[in-house]
């Protein structure tokens, strides 16, 4: 089954569905530097103070460093993850054996950047799993947003 | 450029140099040193002054590169360093009697709650990650504009806002959750407690009540009581001020105190 939902850069999460796995996906237009966002992406223990749906994040985000993180949406579960890639102002991924996040940050050349959010989780068990993970898309949609907030209100910044 | 006009600039500077510099190392020391080498530097790198940027802003370029190299190899102070120096001071009796010496001899040995204030700031905001400890002294303290800031610390303008905002909030939260001043939820009462010792006549509850901080505390608006608390910092010079002697006594015993800390902890 696919369920698609508006624009994906006006920030509302897209969830595509197959047999063995989900990938959901957000984007949404900043108008900051993406030095900015990038730095709010990857310094770890100030992750609560801006992101809702972050309770918290152990260790530090930089290749091969591994992270302790723990999600609102799935609240009793630490989630052990790897820093797979790492090019600054560009793309981030970390993940584990189900599946990685994505993040990247595409320069539209005006003061702005389009911020993107994936995660794509599957293999051959994803049936017999898949129905007892909740969906992703409210939480895509408040983490994209929490972001372009903060970063827009210290781009705003006199 | 002439060496005269520099060594003006320089006189005319050396107040403001030496009391960012103090609050960024804690260190009267390394903030002595640093003004005098930075002066050093200025006059070496003289030729390659193009003017642009004012004279003032090339000597806190110089003065904070210096104090990076310095403080780099450096732990950061941990949020609750008065609770730690604290319990230290107290087991000390040593620190008390010069503290007391300072307090009945000295011409700069009052003690005053807001001087303790920006004591406390300056020693909190040595948990900050360097950036930002140096951002928000440069721009809430010492009013440089952002892009002065980006010229001093060789960065964008974005990532000194960044640092800016990070520094802020995280001071806010810090002092919302210590500073019995202006936060219910304060568990620091060191300005009160030592008022009582320094000025056993004084009613404390009225002299902190003379502080625009505190008169405001009850609004619960965290932004505007840390412009407040800030607009506290800048009036006070702390090599200059009434307090300075005792507050500096205090400083290096808390920088002390901290460096054994750390090397304790890195055991």
């Amino acid at each position: 089954m696919i369920t698609t939902s508006a624009k994906a850069q006006t920030g509302k999460a897209v969830t595509v569905k197959t047999t063995f796995s989900r990938e959901t996906s957000v984007s949404i237009d900043i108008k900051a530097d993406a030095s900015i966002v990038w730095a709010l992406l990857t310094k770890a223990s100030d992750y609560p103070r801006w992101n809702s749906t972050v309770t918290s994040i152990e260790g530090t985000i930089a290749l091969d460093q591994k992270i302790l993180l723990k999600s609102k949406l799935d609240a009793k579960r630490t989630f052990k993850l790897k820093v797979k890639e790492f090019e600054p102002e560009k793309k981030l991924v970390w993940g584990d054996g189900q599946g990685n996040r994505v993040y990247t940050i595409t320069n539209k050349g005006n003061g702005e950047v389009t911020f993107s959010m994936t995660e794509k989780i599957g293999g051959l068990m994803f049936p017999l799993y898949g129905g007892m993970i909740p969906s992703f898309d409210q939480s895509f949609e408040q983490f994209a947003s929490d972001l372009k907030k903060e970063s827009e209100t210290i781009m705003n910044a006199k | 450029m002439t060496v005269e006009l520099l060594n003006q600039e320089f006189e005319n500077n050396r107040g403001n140099l030496k009391s960012f510099l103090v609050r960024i190392t804690a260190s009267v020391a390394d903030a002595e040193d640093i003004a005098q080498d930075t002066y050093i530097k200025a006059v070496e790198k003289l030729s390659s002054f193009r003017g642009e940027s004012t004279l003032k802003t090339w000597f806190f370029t110089i003065a904070s590169n210096l104090a990076k190299d310095n403080l780099r190899a450096q732990k950061r102070w941990t949020e609750n360093v008065t609770d730690i120096t604290k319990a230290a001071a107290l087991a000390d009796k040593q620190f008390f009697q010069e503290a007391m010496n300072i307090r009945m001899t000295s011409t700069q040995g009052q003690f005053e709650a807001k001087e303790h204030i920006a004591f406390c700031f300056t020693c909190i905001s040595k948990s900050l990650p360097l950036e930002q400890q140096l951002c928000l002294f440069l721009k809430e303290v010492y009013e440089f504009k952002v892009s002065e800031i980006a010229t001093i610390l060789d960065t964008t303008e974005a990532m000194v806002k960044y640092y800016l905002h990070t520094g802020r909030s995280k001071m806010m939260g810090i002092f919302d959750g210590r500073c019995a001043l202006i936060s219910k939820n304060g568990v620091c009462h060191q300005c009160s407690e030592l008022n009582g010792i320094f000025n056993p006549k004084q009613n404390t509850q009225q002299e902190l009540m003379k502080i625009e901080m505190v008169k405001e505390a009850e609004k619960g608006d965290k932004e505007h009581l840390f412009d407040l608390r800030m607009e506290v910092l800048r009036g006070i010079d702390p090599f200059k001020s009434s307090a300075a002697e005792l507050q500096l006594h205090h400083l290096e015993h808390n920088r002390m105190v901290m460096e054994k800390y750390e090397r304790k902890n890195a055991d």
